[in-house]
């Protein structure tokens, strides 16, 4: 007898209706993936599953309950915090005291001048050096930053994957100058390339060269790094740039599947590589869609894998870190970031990861303190030691609701893989921009769903802090760090043999030529010395670099807003000033410097356009110069620079320079959106920014000051 | 005027003001236009207009990337216009030009300006060709007018110019049977863009499928119309473009149809001009005298007929 037709079910009906006012089939309330939560769940939502397997385990087909039999009843998930900024000196002083604290993985952030194949002495990466990341220019660096950490005991896991080779190739020979062998090195390169193009942005090649690259490393580690994983196939990302987890369990998936296949070509077979594929997600707010989303990716994937051919079991075994999100935190009402993240790490948790990072209360300010660093790290601490959710295997399992959602989950991803396979991978996809779109929609209707208050999110849109308080945070001199950088390098060319680099260099190109593996060379070139740009660049007279080519969404923030009194008054605004001026507000929407974070450019410039403003939209990576011939070029009204990896102060300045520089008569005025620290406001102010709006901004309000102030300029003619 | 001067110093502030200033809607920008036009054009400079259009997503902006940085490293001063189609009904635009045209807009010796369409007619917003005309007397050589292509718009397009582009991607061919013969007649230069990878078995066909269907309609006293296959992402074939342009360019001058369209054109836009002020000077009679509004009730309580009232209501306004 099942549940709805059993009396029970009926009195309960009954009751649900009486208190609520409601029928019951009105009672749904539908996520960001587009699924219908119901208010109850019962036996019969167990049944008819698509994915889910009702009596399966723990570590077996299909997996949907975690990757190993025991899980944390026999060893806890590894707390692994990203981290990285200034020299490999601060860096590697930073990691020995985390480690002396409790956190047991090292994960590496590079900064953005090393993402992208840039050394750090390289005129088009002024701002940027160290400010988001560790500069790293030669495997001396490598080497700082590794002292004292023995490489063959400690897992390093590294966030590369524009300069994948040399950075990776820098690892191998610091390790072997510490006396490790590369086949002892545990760790993960997270060398996956096609979120890059979605929406990471340090790529450095196009896509095919790129995926050969990925192939390459996945080739050399199968056979000679048998303990690293060659791949971290991240979704992370995509949900950070705003995708629901549908989107992101379904791209990271479609992924995949994309590189197993160029592994493949390579000639390997499934399993000789299949078992170091690891994975990276987001965890996000909506607590049982984050747990449902990681015993999903374990079941699509174990499907997957098997459909491929692979025989050994933990080949079909997805094995994932997770991050908490870095983007449900808020500047505003900061201590509120510490009780988010213990949810959502919690949420991780449930959902079996095993690996965690969570982040620091100041997220959306600037890169953690030392203090801040050492809350984030007590979360997990403190869930491991005090709560007891170590103790079982899976607790949810049974769950009407989490295995009915598990299974929904599936189905929904199942469905856009399928779609993408069809036309023909996710490459292909990626190359026409469809996933980027896609979610550059969905964070826009989330943008929407903030502004327009319907999604409430504390402190910010709801229930404000009357008395902000305000916090330290971590400054990094960027013209110190790239002074010793600059020093370091040249110490390093100076001692090393020129025309043994050269040659080295030399073998890199001609072996991207000749399509053979690159990582044997780009090996001997570093252990010779030559640097990460300089391999780099080898690299790039057979590939070029890319320039994305960037397609924006229309009218998704506006139908949010359809007969919302505040959207109307800017709409109306804008039409005045088009009847006082001949034409509409024009503003250019810029990204500076290596600052690859486009979603709130993307988003504010959408917006605007909805609201009837006339928007330019810069290309990613221009220098203040480019920016200023742009601006003066269209003749724009305001220049809006998006900056959030910190290069405001070295860039901002820069970008009023050129602009006096081309018309020491203009009248175009700037102002800045994104991640500023308050201390910094007066700063930006005295350069003449004209307004600054950090995180958390309502887009129609910056929309309406943005013109009254262009109004006020116009009017001082 | 101050800002002539500057113009023709090729100060880049000043083109682009006065680019602001043929592009706006206000009564007292317009007259200021005027003028400056009017001075502008007594003295032409040495600029090559050439018209770029082609459907959506053929690769126009990437082959002007991609042309233009040849250009450059030729020497040659390069102004862009780039008509934007991505309008909304809202009336704002998101013009993303300059992403498809990264290189090149860094370069000194470009100037780039984009343009919102607003859905006008043809892709070709108002004051392009006064926009070109600033570019000129700044010294550019060459004036790319970048355009959608969509069906009319290329008669207005190839107005604006002295060498009109169609760019078509491979495969396209079918659809010359809908352009048939009104193409042959407005463009000169035909290219076939994707000549790369795998596409390159197929552009070739359709570059010869050009070939066969514009020798059909050629008339006899014409010049063979040039179908050129490139790829504007490999950058191949870019040097036949501009040795094509060069020699059309010089065998127009020569038999004299280069100077005999600039004058077809100068007749056009001044036909354009008198028939625009007619129409909102029309329109603004016909508003101020409610006769429409009139009228239709009459017709709709049967007094009168439908076109006794569009005669009266001609009448009364033409009086
Ligand atoms: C999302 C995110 C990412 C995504 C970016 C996806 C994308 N395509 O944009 C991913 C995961 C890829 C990412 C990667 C990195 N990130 Co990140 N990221 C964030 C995060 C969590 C949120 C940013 C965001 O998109 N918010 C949502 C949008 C809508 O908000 P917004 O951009 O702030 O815009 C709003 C306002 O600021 C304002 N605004 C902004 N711009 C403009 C412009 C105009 C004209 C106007 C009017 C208004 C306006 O209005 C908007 C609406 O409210 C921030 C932390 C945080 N919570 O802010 C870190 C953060 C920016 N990231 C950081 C770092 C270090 C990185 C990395 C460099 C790490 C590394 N070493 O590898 C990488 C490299 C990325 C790159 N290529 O540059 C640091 C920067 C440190 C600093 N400034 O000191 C931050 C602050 C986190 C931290 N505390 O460590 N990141
Ligand atoms: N294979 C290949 N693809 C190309 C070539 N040129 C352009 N493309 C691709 O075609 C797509 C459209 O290019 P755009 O330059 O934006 O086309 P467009 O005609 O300017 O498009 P609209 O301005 O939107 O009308 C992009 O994905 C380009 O990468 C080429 O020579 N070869
Ligand atoms: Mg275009």
């Amino acid at each position: 007898m099942t549940n709805k037709s059993n009396n029970g079910f009926n009195t309960w009906q009954k009751s649900f209706e009486k208190e609520t006012k409601k029928n019951l089939s009105d009672a749904k309330s539908e996520t960001d993936e587009g699924i219908d939560i119901k208010p109850v769940y019962t036996k019969d939502d167990l049944e008819n599953f698509s994915f889910v397997e009702n009596n399966s385990l723990p570590g077996q087909w299909p997996y949907t309950r975690g990757p190993k039999a025991s899980m944390y009843t026999n060893r806890p998930w590894t707390i692994r915090q990203y981290a990285g900024f200034s020299t490999a000196e601060e860096s590697n002083e930073f990691y020995k005291k985390n480690l002396e604290s409790g956190q047991k993985g090292l994960s590496v952030a590079f900064d953005l001048p090393t993402h992208r194949g840039y050394d750090s002495d390289d005129d088009l990466v002024m701002g940027d050096v160290g400010k988001a990341g560790v500069a790293i220019d030669t495997v001396e660096d490598m080497k700082i930053l590794f002292n004292n950490i023995p490489l063959d005991q400690m897992s390093v896991s590294m966030t590369m994957n524009g300069a994948v080779l040399p950075v990776l190739a820098s690892f191998i020979v610091a390790g072997e100058e510490q006396g490790v062998d590369r086949s002892l090195l545990s760790g993960t390169i997270q060398n996956d390339i096609l979120k890059e193009f979605m929406v990471r942005n340090t790529y450095i090649y196009p896509p095919e060269p790129s995926m050969k690259i990925v192939a390459d490393i996945i080739e050399f580690t199968s056979k000679e790094m048998p303990k690293f994983n060659s791949i971290s196939i991240s979704g992370y990302h995509m949900q950070e740039a705003g995708a629901d987890n549908v989107l992101e369990l379904a791209y990271t998936l479609a992924d995949g599947m994309e590189y197993v296949r160029a592994a493949m070509s390579k000639g390997l077979d499934v399993d000789d590589f299949a078992p170091r594929l690891s994975f990276f997600f987001a965890i996000g707010t909506d607590f049982f869609m984050e747990i449902a989303k990681l015993r999903a990716a374990r079941t699509l994937w174990a499907k997957i894998m098997k459909d491929f051919g692979a025989k050994k079991e933990r080949s079909l075994i997805l094995r994932t870190h997770c991050q908490t999100s870095g983007v449900s935190l808020t500047e505003k009402d900061p201590y509120n970031n510490i009780i988010r993240t213990s949810y959502e790490a919690l949420s991780a948790i449930l959902g079996g990861t095993q690996s965690l990072h969570t982040n620091s209360f100041d997220e959306a300010i600037a890169l953690p303190t030392d203090e801040s660093a050492r809350i984030a790290r007590n979360t997990q601490l403190i869930l491991q030691n005090e709560t007891g959710v170590t103790k079982t295997v899976d607790p949810l399992a049974g769950s009407y609701f989490v295995e009915n959602l598990t299974d929904e989950l599936s189905k929904k991803a199942w469905d856009i893989i399928t779609e993408i396979e069809e036309l023909g991978g996710m490459t292909k996809a990626v190359k026409a921009g469809v996933p980027k779109l896609k979610i550059e929609e969905s964070a826009t209707k989330k943008q929407a769903k903030v502004d327009s208050g319907s999604r409430v999110v504390v402190g910010v849109n709801k229930y404000k802090n009357p008395k902000e308080p305000s916090v330290d945070v971590r400054v990094i001199d960027n013209n110190r760090v790239r002074d010793d950088q600059i020093k370091k390098i040249q110490s390093v060319k100076d001692s090393r043999e020129t025309k043994a680099v050269e040659k080295a260099l030399e073998n890199v190109t001609n072996a991207a030529k000749d399509e053979k593996n690159l990582l044997i060379p780009c090996i001997e070139a570093i252990k010779l010395r030559a640097t990460v740009g300089e391999v780099s660049k080898a690299l790039e007279q057979v590939y070029g670099r890319h320039f994305a080519k960037s397609l924006s969404v229309s009218g998704v923030y506006g139908k949010h807003f359809e007969g919302d009194k505040d959207f109307m008054n800017v709409e109306k605004k804008v039409i005045d000033f088009e009847n006082t001026n001949g034409r509409r507000p024009r503003v250019l929407v810029v990204k500076i410097g290596q600052d690859g974070h486009d979603r709130g450019a993307k988003i504010v410039a959408t917006s605007f356009a909805d609201m009837g403003f006339d928007v330019d939209m810069g290309p990613l990576f221009q220098s203040p110069k480019d920016v200023a011939k742009d601006a003066i070029e269209n003749d724009v009204h305001a220049i809006g620079v998006s900056t959030l990896a910190a290069g405001h102060k070295t860039l901002v300045p820069e970008l009023m320079k050129a602009l006096s520089n081309i018309d020491p008569k203009s009248k175009i005025i700037v102002f800045v959106g994104g991640i500023i620290p308050e201390q910094d406001y007066e700063f930006l102010y005295k350069n003449n920014v004209s307004a600054i709006f950090g995180p958390g901004s309502n887009i129609i309000e910056c929309a309406e000051k943005v013109i009254d102030l262009i109004s006020d300029n116009l009017s001082k003619e | 005027m101050e800002l002539i001067e500057n113009i023709q110093k090729g100060e880049r502030a000043a083109i682009a003001k006065a680019i602001t200033l043929v592009e706006s809607s206000k009564d007292s920008d317009q007259q200021i236009s005027r003028q400056l036009i009017s001075e502008l054009i007594k003295k032409p400079g040495k600029s090559i207009r050439i018209g770029f259009s082609g459907p959506p997503g053929v690769g126009k902006s990437t082959f002007i990337e991609s042309f233009g940085s040849y250009l450059v490293t030729q020497n040659y001063k390069l102004g862009i216009l780039a008509i934007d189609p991505s309008s909304q009904i809202t009336g704002g635009s998101i013009l993303g030009d300059k992403t498809r045209m990264v290189e090149i807009s860094k370069n000194p010796n470009t100037f780039i300006r984009s343009t919102p369409s607003r859905g006008a007619l043809g892709g070709i917003s108002m004051g392009t060709r006064e926009a070109s005309i600033i570019l000129d007397a700044a010294g550019y050589d060459f004036i790319f007018i970048e355009t959608v292509g969509v069906g009319q718009s290329e008669i207005v397009a190839s107005n604006l110019v002295d060498i009109f582009t169609l760019i078509v991607g491979p495969g396209s061919g079918d659809e010359l049977q809908g352009i048939k013969k009104g193409i042959t007649e407005y463009a000169d230069i035909f290219i076939v863009n994707k000549n790369d990878g795998e596409l390159k078995i197929e552009a070739s066909k359709t570059a010869a499928d050009y070939k066969s269907a514009l020798s059909y309609y050629k008339k006899l006293d014409e010049l063979e119309k040039q179908v050129l296959l490139v790829s504007a992402i490999k950058q191949t074939g870019m040097e036949d473009v501009i040795k094509t342009i060069n020699q059309i360019v010089d065998q127009n001058k020569q038999k004299g149809i280069f100077e005999e369209r600039r004058a077809d054109q100068l007749e056009y836009w001044i036909e354009e001009e008198v028939k625009n002020i007619i129409a909102s000077d029309i329109t603004k009679r016909l508003s101020s005298k409610g006769n429409i509004s009139k009228y239709s009730e009459k017709v709709m309580k049967n007094e009168i007929s439908m076109y006794e009232a569009v005669e009266t209501i001609t009448k009364d306004t033409l009086k």
